[in-house]
């Protein structure tokens, strides 16, 4: 009944429940992504209860919409999962690789949900791959067998009448619960205990029998499976009610029958299960008896931190109208120093204390608003990061390396226009780490480093800017090699090349049309694409660098601003018009009499310590054709982006200020050398400089060494 | 705005179907008018910053209330005499499907509702292909009054901004 790809699917949901499932659903999915790589190895039960938890929120919401094939898939991937989290299974690498197929099958399905179109995922074969993960029994499963003390194997006939109740739609559970011992008639508390849950539930097997309770011989334990339409929840509140219970454990039933279920209380087994390893977390936290806790206990505890969805558009606005307040700030400023100027000598100096004080007192209260209204839209890195070690796992397993990803400073917060932007040159950086930095582990022996390589990444926030680095113990870059394919290339003058030092050679990794290999491989091609990773952190007004040491590793470090809103500039005029230039890429500004300038083959050129900059006169650069005066003295401004540096010439410089970014609109469109428009203090615009194009496109690559 | 309530007394549904509703504006010494449905605002003439490397027409960004506005020259896409700014040149604010525009008139003359009736198209008497501005023309008592087209004034963004393809796709996305 395979459907048709492309065929139109239809689900149970209007518009707000798709937002709420594909929100919901991007994070379990993220959860699993991070998560099942770390079950190879020795899982924690918390983290397997995680997974299970993850894997079956997917598997109930998308039964909910109806999604047949999402939740079948879940199911599968549930149960293989539930077996894990019980100790029956170990997680094997054929395992890890099942559940990770099932679950890029899971995210198509998850966007068939949005798309509302068939995409031709079979899950056939992946549930097939999850059925035969199980049934290759390895040593706990074997035990299994055989119920182990702890465990409780139901009859034939009471498991055949649970599975009828199941088919009709009510839940499994087992239902453990503990009489306290100051209880004077314990009997009878177990006896009500039967009957409340003979209300609520079809009750297929206890213990003590039934008889033994209702003729009164049962005493503090009391152990039953029933099949319920009830909740679990509803189930512990029922129970917590009765008189003199202490403990109520209800635990959802999945996969487990009709197999031998596992008991929770030690009591409750005959016999102390010393002989198994431990067993795994199986029920919720021990409720006490009040209803609320015990309903708090039941419901699966997912407050991580207190947080409430914002739409973004929201946000935007808000930092829209903080930007209106930081520019009315900067103007009241200047009023009241045109004010204080004008009204010094007249008696009046109360007033201009007094203006003075609510001048300034607006603008920390301004800037205090702005920083917070920023950090609201700051997330934390980690979901930049969660994705990366399955995708270490991927390319290592893919060329054959042994690599170990470490990650640090997943708490550092970045606004999350930078995170939609960071993610694909950090992928591209790691997977250059993994394919080119690090050796295969017969290389690595024979260096006499340990088979597996270490890559790491980590994050942290220094001033206004984050960084990320991504710093593997692998064979470094060869820049002899380096040097020879860029004179090969045509790229670099021989002479250059022979000049240049080991750290400037580095830098013609970042060269275009270093690497002709286009993306072969799945995985990359030496080098490919480092100069688009360059390109595209630039035009977030970031930084690259690299350093490596021959034989011994690499380190990649992006250096970017905490958010794409607001830019520190240095304000200068050219021509009348008044330009941001970012701080980011200024180095320096000098007058233009104390500039050592020369001309060099009619280009004027300045000589900065042991560096030669291109002079750009900013005002042409950018196209501006109208007519000007040149008389007064000008300044020089020497601009960087990695390697390159330039020195735009400019008519005067007004200071540093914190720019808050506006498009040009869409009429205007995209301007050479232009990022967009800025609000001045006096309430006129003026332009941001796209200054990591204007660099590259005056200064000759390399040629700066 | 309170456009969509009906005033009382007038039957503003039916009206609506057999005559225009326009702004009517002034660019050198000819008459010009937009259907007030795409104006939101006229303001003063105020600080204009010019985009280097714009067609001559393009005027430049200026700010709006905290929003950056393009402003074009209609007197220069309109082919006009020009005129030294005074204190009657106004910046009608339309909106388009490019978003919020500015255009630069020498007066705003006054708000009306023209019957259909007096309104001709314009085939007859200038060549419609050279403006493609051009909708129709109203024959008032006094004078005659050209209706534009918005769209047709604001020319794509290729043309506007001699970007090339690639260029102009990226500003689409």
């Amino acid at each position: 009944m395979a459907m048709a790809k492309g065929q139109p699917l239809h689900f149970e949901l209007d518009a707000d429940d798709l937002k709420l499932f594909s929100e919901e659903a991007a994070e379990q999915l993220e959860l699993l992504d991070s998560a099942l790589v770390q079950l190879e190895g020795e899982p924690e039960p918390d983290l397997l209860q995680q997974i299970f938890r993850a894997a079956h929120t997917l598997k109930g919401s998308s039964a909910t919409i109806g999604h047949k094939r999402m939740a079948s898939l879940t199911h599968s991937m549930e149960t293989v999962l539930d077996q894990v989290r019980q100790g029956k299974k170990s997680p094997t690498s054929e395992m890890v690789d099942a559940l990770l197929a099932g679950l890029d099958a899971l995210r198509v399905l998850t966007d068939e949900v949005r798309t509302r179109v068939e995409s031709g995922v079979d899950i056939a074969p992946l549930i097939a791959d999850l059925d035969a993960v199980l049934s290759v029994s390895d040593a706990p499963a074997a035990a299994a067998l055989a119920p182990a003390a702890g465990e409780l194997l139901l009859p034939g006939e009471i498991a055949a009448a649970l599975a009828v109740a199941i088919e009709q739609g009510k839940s499994p559970f087992l239902v453990e619960v503990a009489i306290a011992a100051a209880c004077q008639l314990p009997s009878i508390r177990c006896y009500q205990l039967l009957q409340e849950l003979d209300a609520l539930a079809e009750v297929g097997f206890t213990r003590p029998d039934r008889a033994t309770i209702e003729s009164g011989g049962a005493e503090f334990e009391l152990i039953a499976v029933v099949a319920s339409t009830e909740n679990d929840e509803q189930l512990t509140a029922a129970i917590s009610s009765i008189s003199d219970v202490e403990t109520a454990r209800i635990r959802h039933l999945q996969g487990e029958l009709p197999g031998p279920i596992a008991l929770s209380s030690p009591a409750a087994a005959a016999a102390p299960a010393a002989s198994k390893g431990p067993r795994l977390a199986l029920v919720e936290d021990e409720s006490p008896s009040s209803p609320a806790a015990a309903a708090a206990a039941a419901a699966p505890a997912r407050k991580t931190t207190q947080s409430v969805r914002i739409d973004v558009e929201r946000l935007d606005g808000l930092m829209n109208l903080v930007g209106e307040l930081v520019i009315d700030r900067t103007r009241l400023q200047q009023i009241r120093e045109q004010l204080s100027s004008v009204l010094k000598d007249a008696n009046l100096n109360e007033l201009t204390e007094n203006f003075e004080e609510t001048t300034s007192h607006l603008a920390r209260v301004t800037d205090e608003l702005q920083d917070q209204i920023m950090r609201s839209r700051m997330l934390p890195v980690r979901s930049v990061l969660t994705r990366l070690p399955r995708l270490v796992r991927d390319v290592a397993a893919k060329c054959g390396k042994k690599v170990e990803l470490i990650t640090a400073g997943e708490e550092t917060e970045l606004d999350r226009s930078v995170i939609e932007e960071i993610s694909d040159p950090l992928v591209h950086i790691l997977r250059n780490a993994v394919d080119h930095g690090i050796e295969s582990p017969e290389e690595r022996r024979a260096a006499g480093k340990p088979e597996t390589g270490i890559v790491s990444v980590t994050a942290w926030n220094q001033e206004t800017y984050i960084y990320l680095s991504v710093k593997d113990d692998g064979k470094g870059i060869d820049t002899k090699a380096l040097r020879r394919k860029a004179v090969e290339r045509g790229l670099v003058s021989a002479e250059a090349a022979e000049a240049a030092s080991d750290e400037a050679a580095l830098q013609y990794i970042f060269i275009p049309g270093l690497s002709t290999a286009k993306a072969i491989s799945d995985v990359s091609g030496r080098g490919v694409g480092m100069d688009i990773v360059r390109t595209n952190i630039e035009r977030l007004n970031g930084q690259v660098r690299i350093k490596s040491t021959y034989g011994q590793g690499s380190e990649v470090t992006i250096q970017l601003p905490l958010t794409l809103a607001t830019t520190k500039a240095l304000m200068v005029t050219a021509n009348d018009t008044v330009y941001a230039l970012p701080l980011v890429s200024v180095t320096e500004a000098l007058t233009e009499s104390e500039a050592d300038m020369h001309l060099v083959g009619g280009r004027r050129t300045l000589r900065l310590r042991e560096k030669l900059l291109p002079v750009i006169d900013l005002a042409n650069a950018l196209g501006d054709r109208r007519p000007r005066q040149l008389n007064r003295e000008r300044f020089v401004v020497a601009a960087r982006h990695s390697d390159r540096q330039v020195a735009f010439l400019v008519d005067r410089l007004l200071g540093e200020q914190d720019v808050v970014v506006k498009s040009l609109g869409d009429l205007i469109g995209n301007r050479k050398g232009l990022t967009g428009a800025t609000i001045l203090g006096d309430g006129s615009l003026g332009l941001i400089i796209d200054s990591a194009s204007l660099v590259a496109e005056q200064a000759p690559a390399a040629a700066s060494a | 705005m309170a456009t969509k309530t009906a005033e009382p007394g007038s039957d503003t549904e039916t009206h609506s179907s057999n005559e225009e509703h326009v702004v009517i504006f002034r660019l050198g010494k000819e008459y010009y008018a937009l259907d007030i449905q795409a104006v939101q605002e006229i303001v003063r003439m105020q600080a204009i910053t010019a985009i280097p490397g714009t067609d001559s027409w393009v005027e430049g960004i200026t700010n709006l209330r905290g929003r950056v506005v393009p402003v074009i020259d209609l007197r220069k896409r309109c082919n006009v005499d020009l005129s030294e700014y005074t204190p009657e040149t106004r910046i009608v604010v339309v909106s388009s499907a490019t978003g919020m525009v500015g255009l630069i008139v020498d007066a705003v003359t006054e708000v009306m509702r023209i019957p259909s009736d007096q309104v001709e198209v314009p085939g007859s008497v200038v060549n419609v292909s050279e403006n493609t501005y051009l909708r129709a023309i109203a024959k008032l008592d006094d004078r005659l009054v050209s209706l534009m087209d918005l769209g047709g004034v604001l020319p794509s963004e290729s043309a506007l901004t001699g970007l090339g393809d690639e260029q102009a796709e990226v500003a689409a996305a």
